[in-house]
């Protein structure tokens, strides 16, 4: 079976197989870009094109081109008109992609066109599993560079003529049974020239490489490398839309300039003004903003993060200085990893359960910010432990041997030399928990409108007084409620705010959004390129 | 052993000495190397290595090496520690593309042709090209699926389920294909028992001959060697040695040996590589051995360093 | 390491004061335990017993720092376990009177509808069913592209490449949830809506696919973690043989790796099983009867985190106190799915050190 002697090392260079399967790819993808633009209708589907040419006729045009093309390519492949390398089956993932849409196709087939349901409604199950299983057999029993072409070949082919006849057009819709949804043309069309050009794409890459172990190579990393740029395609996609739908919002009425910003101290102002940020909603304003929010969320960040990082640095250089490896730091690992797993609606809960009660039983900034700062905790510990441990056992040899004590020497050079993966760490948890919703709104914003006014922006700095009698300290801003940035959204989503286009006088959820991405990304870009600073220098 | 003008001085300046010498020889060094690594043998040259140049980031790990290894011969790689021979013998399966750091420069050619060209179909080249690693590194597989991996991946073996049903069930040549292997790396008495089990659960020295068979078992053509006795009691390393030169009458065999003794056992020609890279003289084994032209080699084989 | 637990020879050595610091330190502990107490009890003496044991811990800091030291780290560690501990009991405390109500039917009823606070009918099962459709479309989802793009970053991209997706992946994990929810309640919401001429806005598909989404950076980096611990040698073995990289990685990376990779998605389950903001946004959050057909996914039901988000602000007591045990069913599944994936994790470990 091995023909390994008489091949050579270098590639065959007999261009027709590369040439036809790239083409093949190329359409592939083109229809694949096209069915996306039609689908979240960019593109309109029964556009007429030049010569009353629809989408419709385009992507049944190139299903069937593709289809006719792959068909070729396995034949001549198999005739030996055309040099590759082909194992002896398609292989079972092959086989089993291909036999559950067999399945699919005879199922619908059988049982929405020719409407037949059978003894007991299983025979259009029956129908389904005996194409599935001829499709598969069709697909693993030749030789691979039949196996792996052809019956995709044949399914695009009449993939594209059902499109192309107008079997499933314009005017068709099927309202599956027990699905509460009804698919159009417009959606059903795009969606199978989706699936057939991922298909054809698949079986082209295979053939590109004269199939064999590495056309598989070659059609896998298609699929791996397409996943990726699609997730980096919708993080662009993401924020360029809220940015796109959120900007105008935000920069309604801004200015820059000397003196045009809100005064900062003794008369100097800010060399900018973005209203939207710096003003709070009132009947007066030009322009109303979410300032109290912005507040909010600084004060329960900066709350968190006092009580978390102590408390998790603490905690991570007891476990991993003084003591040793054994029951007792096993379970802190398991109650870390188990904090840092519980859902932050459960922490809501908690807080509401725990900390609501003992604080005036309302809702208030100080239960947020205790709150965020457990769930901050197990972020802290982890990432400080991780960098603490990274610190070469000979830093602190080097320094006990000079007579100094143990805390001496954490102190002085392993906590210095842990400090920029813990700075990291701190950073990209804020991030989290800076966008976090759900505990806080159990236990700081739950009465909080969407549209609060000037004072409700938390003076936590001059809100401190001190008593003769306990509890001596209070801190009325503090036991109050208070609005955050992603409560703010949430308050603007279940209003109902900004459906139709935002009036001046409302607050645009968009823009709102856009605050809150800007701040979260902030720390999360900071925290990574902080990141890979210090790697890059470590490494040096 | 006569020992000459080194006598007064101590290890460590003993160790320092080539690269003195070195220095000091200059530009002359580089002829007489020319003269010593031309090594004219009958018969064909299965690889031919020229002008080849390994860089480690700015290190110069392997420099100007030309060598045309013989086939269906044994050929030993000596030297010192650190002096190149893994990074010579990664050189002719492209092994060195993974390792990032690595910048490659010449030629080896392969039947003619540059492996390092752009068109080299690097599938084809490994598994005509077997190599057995420094440190035995077997799959976490069994010892059977060990052996059958490289087949499998070939597409020569089939099993399971589908292939029984198609009629391709290849499990009897599995079997074969295991048993001569393991029998062919002096390792099928120990696991005949056990094929099944985690190939890990292996002693080192069996790990060792494990990769062996799982390197005979793809039948490739040349097989390259990085020190496949080290870590293997003498009883094993004397059957491995009786199957490196069993090998010899069909496969072209390079290996990587620190024991000298072995070298002048199993090897037809012997190439020393000395600290810094260089490939300092290229000849059959028993002038190697016996008659060297440099005196670095003389003193590298005498022990006198490295 | 072991020769860094001594604090006794420090004590030795100055013996002259220790009595005295640990009175102190006796103090600190105990005006901490006070706060503590205090605190549950609520008492508004407890923050007195804090300024006592934030004048305790001052003066030993000032006087015996070493020694405080390692006392505070002892206190800071303990922490994260009093904390873990408060969460499971305020959680059963408060889901007590719920359990004394309904009893099992909070999970077992059996007739419509499930959930009725108006008619004073608690029971979870829609939420559950919810929750469950929409974690295993967001894990269908998040587990095959979350192992393709570990896979992507650490075995086939260019360093460059890689060194530009692995932050942008963070980045997507970085987005908050109430965002992901907004953009699906407010444009693919609609999308669906007319396109598919749902009934209702909002359905369990559409919440479990932004789910999968946000779940889908945490399978990510944990399984690129997985991946890259397999050992260079492994990989270098099956290439030397002839092997592809893919069939390297099919054969050799992603077994050895396998105990990672699975930890990574029991890790995403576990995000998408607590995910709140997103599906409250997208749902309706009405539990009161099944989809039906029970597998009809564009339903608009509830999930466990929808339903406490959405109906904790005007829940009644008894209300309450249900939303509370469907946060203990929360917490024991994530509870359980963190420890399962900490023993893989830990198995994984001891196979990979056990063959070098
Ligand atoms: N991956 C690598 N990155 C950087 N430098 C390397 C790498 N591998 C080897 N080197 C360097 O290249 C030189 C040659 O190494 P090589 O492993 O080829 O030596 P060797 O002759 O096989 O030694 P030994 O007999 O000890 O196995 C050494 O100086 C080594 O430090
Ligand atoms: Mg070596």
């Amino acid at each position: 079976m091995s023909n390994a002697s008489e091949r050579g090392v270098h590639r065959d260079h007999s261009p027709l197989l590369p040439t036809v399967s790239a083409g093949v790819v190329g359409l592939s993808f083109l229809t694949f870009v096209l069915a996306w633009l039609v689908l979240f209708p960019i593109l309109t589907p029964s556009t007429q094109l030049v010569g009353g040419v629809t989408f419709y006729d385009v992507f049944g045009l190139a299903m069937l081109l593709c289809g006719v093309a792959l068909v070729g390519s396995g034949v001549a492949s198999r005739t030996g008109y055309v040099p590759a390398t082909p194992s002896a089956t398609a292989g079972v993932t092959t086989g089993v992609v291909l036999g559950v849409l067999g399945f699919v196709v005879t199922g619908l087939f059988v049982s929405q066109t020719l409407g037949i349901d059978g003894p007991m409604g299983l025979g259009w199950f029956l129908a389904a599993f005996v194409g599935g299983a001829a499709v598969f057999v069709a697909t693993v029993a030749p030789r691979e560079d039949v196996g792996s072409t052809v019956p995709i070949g044949a399914f695009a082919l009449l993939a594209g003529l059902v499109v192309l006849l107008g079997v499933i057009g314009d005017s068709w819709t099927w309202n599956p049974s027990g699905l509460a949804a009804t698919f159009s043309g417009d959606m059903a069309v795009p969606v199978v020239a989706l699936v057939v050009s991922l298909l054809t794409a698949w079986a082209g890459a295979k053939a590109y490489e004269g199939f064999g172990a590495r056309g598989r190579q070659l059609g896998a990393y298609m699929f791996v490398n397409l996943n990726a740029a699609l997730m980096l395609f919708v993080l662009f996609v993401l924020i360029a839309f809220i940015v796109y739908r959120g900007l105008p919002g935000v920069l309604r009425g801004a200015a820059v300039g000397l003196g045009t910003g809100p005064e900062v101290a003794f008369g100097l102002h800010l060399p900018f003004d973005v209203p939207f940020v710096t003003n709070s909603y009132g009947l007066r304003n030009d322009v109303n903003g979410v300032l109290p929010a912005v507040f909010g969320t600084i004060w329960l960040v900066v709350g968190a993060v006092v009580l978390a990082v102590p408390t998790g640095v603490g905690a991570a250089v007891f476990l991993t200085e003084y003591s040793r490896e054994g029951r007792f730091t096993q379970v802190v690992e398991i109650a870390t990893n188990g904090l840092w797993s519980t859902p932050s609606i459960v922490y809501g809960l908690f807080g509401l359960a725990f900390l609501v009660p003992r604080f005036g039983n309302s809702a208030s900034l100080l239960a947020g910010q205790l709150v965020l700062g457990f769930m901050l905790l197990p972020l802290v510990v982890i990432t400080t432990r991780e960098s603490i441990k990274a610190v070469p056992d000979s830093y602190r040899d080097a320094s006990a041997a000079l007579g100094v004590n143990q805390w001496q020497t954490i102190r002085s050079v392993v906590l210095p030399a842990a400090l920029p993966g813990t700075v990291t760490g701190i950073i990209l948890g804020v991030g989290r928990i800076a966008g976090e919703t759900a505990p806080i709104l159990l236990v700081t914003s739950s009465s909080m409108s969407p549209f609060p006014a000037s004072r409700f922006v938390p003076r936590v700095l001059s809100g401190f007084q001190f008593t003769a009698q306990p509890p001596f300290v209070t801190n009325t801003e503090l036991l109050q409620a208070s609005s955050a940035l992603p409560y703010q959204l949430y308050a603007l989503i279940t209003a109902g705010v900004g459906a139709g286009a935002g009036s001046d006088a409302d607050i645009d959820p968009w823009s709102t959004a856009l605050v809150l991405l800007i701040v979260v990304l902030t720390f999360y870009a900071v925290g990574i390129a902080s990141r890979s600073y210090f790697r890059r220098r470590l490494q040096e | 052993m006569s020992k000459t003008d080194t006598d007064s001085r101590s290890d460590t300046q003993t160790e320092s000495q080539p690269l003195v010498d070195h220095t000091v020889e200059g530009e002359t060094s580089e002829e007489i190397r020319d003269e010593w690594t031309n090594y004219d043998f009958d018969g064909e040259a299965k690889l031919s290595v020229s002008e080849l140049n390994v860089y480690y980031g700015d290190d110069h790990a392997l420099k100007d090496i030309d060598m045309e290894i013989p086939e269906q011969s044994v050929t030993a790689l000596i030297g010192p520690s650190g002096c190149g021979k893994s990074t010579y013998l990664r050189c002719l399966n492209r092994m060195n593309d993974r390792i990032k750091a690595a910048r490659i420069e010449g030629n080896v050619e392969f039947e003619g042709k540059n492996i390092y060209d752009a068109d080299a179909n690097l599938v084809e080249l490994r598994k005509r090209i077997g190599m057995v690693f420094q440190s035995p590194n077997p799959f976490p597989k069994s010892i059977r699926d060990n052996i059958s991996y490289g087949p499998r991946k070939h597409g020569d073996i089939d099993t399971g389920l589908l292939a029984r049903v198609l009629g391709r069930d290849d499990g009897e040549r599995e079997e074969r294909l295991v048993e001569r292997s393991l029998k062919q790396a002096a390792l099928w008495d120990e696991v005949n028992d056990r094929l099944g089990d985690n190939a890990l659960g292996l002693s080192g020295g069996q790990q060792q001959r494990l990769c062996i068979a799982r390197c005979l078992a793809t039948d490739p053509e040349v097989i390259l060697m990085d020190e496949p006795a080290s870590a293997l009691d003498p009883i094993a390393t004397s059957k491995i040695e009786d199957l490196i030169e069993e090998l010899s009458e069909e496969y072209t065999v390079v290996v990587v040996t620190h024991n000298m003794q072995q070298a002048q056992r199993i090897s037809d020609q012997t190439a020393v590589f000395l600290t810094g890279g260089e490939l300092v003289e290229y000849d059959d084994t028993e002038k190697i051995f016996s008659d060297p032209e440099s005196q670095r080699v003389e003193d590298y084989i005498t022990g006198k360093f490295g | 390491m072991s020769q860094r637990t001594g604090i006794s020879n420090v004590f030795d050595e100055r013996l002259g004061d220790s009595t005295a610091f640990t009175a102190v330190a006796a103090v600190g502990a105990l005006s901490l335990l006070a706060t503590f107490v205090l605190f549950v009890v609520e008492s508004d003496l407890a923050s007195v017993a804090l300024v006592v044991f934030v004048a305790a811990a001052a003066y030993g800091w000032l006087f015996h720092q070493a020694e405080t030291a390692w006392g505070l780290s002892v206190l800071t560690t303990l922490v994260g376990i009093v904390v873990l501990g408060l969460i499971l009991v305020f959680l059963f405390l408060e889901a007590e009177k719920a359990f004394e109500t309904a009893g099992l039917s909070l999970l077992l009823r059996s007739a419509v509808p499930v959930w009725s606070p108006s008619q004073g009918i608690y029971g979870l099962q829609v939420a559950i069913h919810g929750t469950i459709v929409t974690t295993v479309i967001a894990t269908l989802i998040a587990g095959p592209l979350g192992v393709a793009g570990a896979l992507f970053i650490s075995e086939i991209a260019p360093e460059r490449v890689g060194e530009l997706v692995k932050p942008a992946i963070e980045m997507l994990a970085g987005i908050p949830s109430i965002v992901y929810g907004f953009i699906g309640f407010a444009i693919l919401n609609r999308y669906l809506f007319y396109e598919l001429q749902l009934n209702t806005q909002g359905s369990l598909f559409l919440a479990g696919g932004v789910i999968g989404l946000m779940a889908l950076p945490t399978v990510v980096s944990v399984a690129e973690d997985a991946i890259t611990s397999v050992p260079e040698s492994m990989k270098s073995g099956s290439l030397a043989l002839g092997a592809t990289d893919w069939q390297t990685m099919k054969g050799i990376t992603l077994p050895a790796a396998f105990s990672g990779v699975s930890a990574a998605i029991i890790l995403g389950i576990g995000r998408a099983v607590g995910e709140t903001m997103a599906a409250t946004v997208i749902l309706g959050n009405v539990a009161g009867e099944f989809p039906n057909p029970i597998f009809d996914v564009f339903a608009s039901t509830a999930t466990l985190t929808s339903l406490i988000a959405s109906q904790y602000g005007d829940a009644a007591e008894t209300q309450l106190s249900a939303l509370f045990v469907a946060g203990v069913v929360l917490f024991v599944i994530v509870m359980f799915l963190s420890l399962v994936s900490q023993l893989i994790e830990r198995r994984m470990r001891r196979q990979l050190e056990g063959d070098s």
